[in-house]
């Protein structure tokens, strides 16, 4: 084979597959154009790579930044217990358009019969909805009291544990101070002639 | 590698499920990554940290359109060069067509300095495309079918800048020694 059905470039940047290598490698050893070649490709990447990457001066902002932070409408749509209460307005609005939209018909009898049941059913769907968005808001306030009311009864305690110690531990040196007192007291009233 | 990538797959179709975390995971893996390739495109600290923002944030944005969730990084990077080259644009003074190559930023940290400043200097001969190329090859590493990706254009324009920045960079950086192959 010549030198030219060699990519050597490919060779030199691991872009040949094992057996274009080995042709390369067994190539090599017999041409000395070919191998400074090759070693002048390798000196190019060694010098290359000695251009090291830079520390990124600052982070990129996370998706949690500020920058990401999504928009009213991707909020509204997130949230839990709102996203239940719009789901429900979303339907009685569908169900109401829905009705507007049907064909005028002539008044027959059993038609304000109809309606009503309508209205009932959709009345009685926007309730449940409504009682489950509630009951689901009074349930995560009633946690939250609850907990609230456990980190102060913690706090609380603490902070009574601590003033005791302090109290205990001001005691001990107001009695060390006292015996210091009397000690130099007894001290000084011996000195003296 | 391969086992890399199938974490990259995994975290962007979590991301796409809503989870931020998981995108948050993919910034921190890649932001230095796109930074210093965006750096070496155009050259100047503080604009390549605002486009590098920008692409991460364009890239959350369009997350849902990324076809294939293993090809996160050939298409993170197309991205990254889109908005590399729409600043190049954007900045040149005359309005013309992008050719000069972007003034190089020296790092704090380039050691041996005499290489360095060698390579910087061979780098900013090349052309933009030539230069890109190049970084994208050994720099990041990627293979040349990842690069026609990135850059829009077929392999073989690929392989063609590549050699030619190859055979320029080899001209500055491995020059043959002007006796060679004569007075032997």
């Amino acid at each position: 084979m010549s030198c030219a059905s060699f990519d050597l470039k490919a060779y030199a940047l691991g872009e040949v597959t094992t057996q274009e290598r080995r042709a390369v490698e067994q190539h090599l050893p017999n041409c000395v154009a070919c191998t400074e070649e090759v070693e002048r490709l390798g000196v190019v990447q060694s010098a290359m790579l000695t251009l090291r990457d830079e520390e990124i001066p600052r982070r990129i902002a996370f998706v949690s930044d500020k920058v990401f932070e999504p928009r009213w409408y991707q909020r509204l749509w997130q949230s839990g217990p709102v996203a239940g209460f719009a789901s429900a307005a979303m339907l009685a609005g569908a169900i109401l358009v829905h009705g507007f939209q049907q064909p005028a018909v002539a008044p027959v009898a059993g038609t304000s019969v109809l309606e009503a049941q309508i209205q009932a059913r959709v009345e009685t769907e926007i309730s449940k909805r409504l009682d489950a968005v509630v009951a689901k808001a009074a349930q995560q306030e009633k946690t939250f009291a609850a907990r609230l009311a456990s980190t102060e009864a913690r706090m609380q305690a603490t902070i009574d544990g601590d003033r005791a110690a302090y109290a205990q531990g001001l005691e001990v040196v107001h009695k060390r101070l006292t015996n210091i007192v009397k000690s130099s007291q007894i001290a000084y009233s011996g000195d003296r002639p | 590698m391969i086992f890399r990538e199938v974490e990259d797959r995994d975290l962007v179709a979590k991301a796409r499920r809503g989870s931020v975390d998981a995108y948050n995971l993919l910034v921190s893996r890649w932001e230095r990554r796109v930074f210093n390739y965006i750096l070496r495109l155009v050259g100047h600290r503080e604009d390549a940290l605002d486009v590098c923002q920008e692409v991460f944030l364009k890239a959350y944005q369009n997350l849902a359109k990324l076809d294939d969730e293993s090809r996160f990084a050939p298409w993170l990077y197309r991205i990254a060069h889109n908005e590399s080259f729409s600043l190049l644009r954007r900045n040149r003074p005359d309005g013309g067509e992008f050719q000069e190559p972007a003034p190089r930023s020296s790092g704090p940290h380039l050691l041996p300095v005499e290489t360095s400043l060698a390579v910087t200097a061979a780098l900013d001969r090349l052309s933009s495309e030539q230069r890109e190329a190049v970084v994208l090859k050994i720099y990041q590493g990627f293979k040349f079918e990842e690069m026609a990706e990135i850059l829009g254009c077929p392999v073989s324009t690929v392989k063609s800048r590549v050699y030619t920045a190859l055979d320029l960079l080899k001209e500055t950086l491995a020059p043959v020694p002007r006796n060679a192959g004569g007075g032997r």
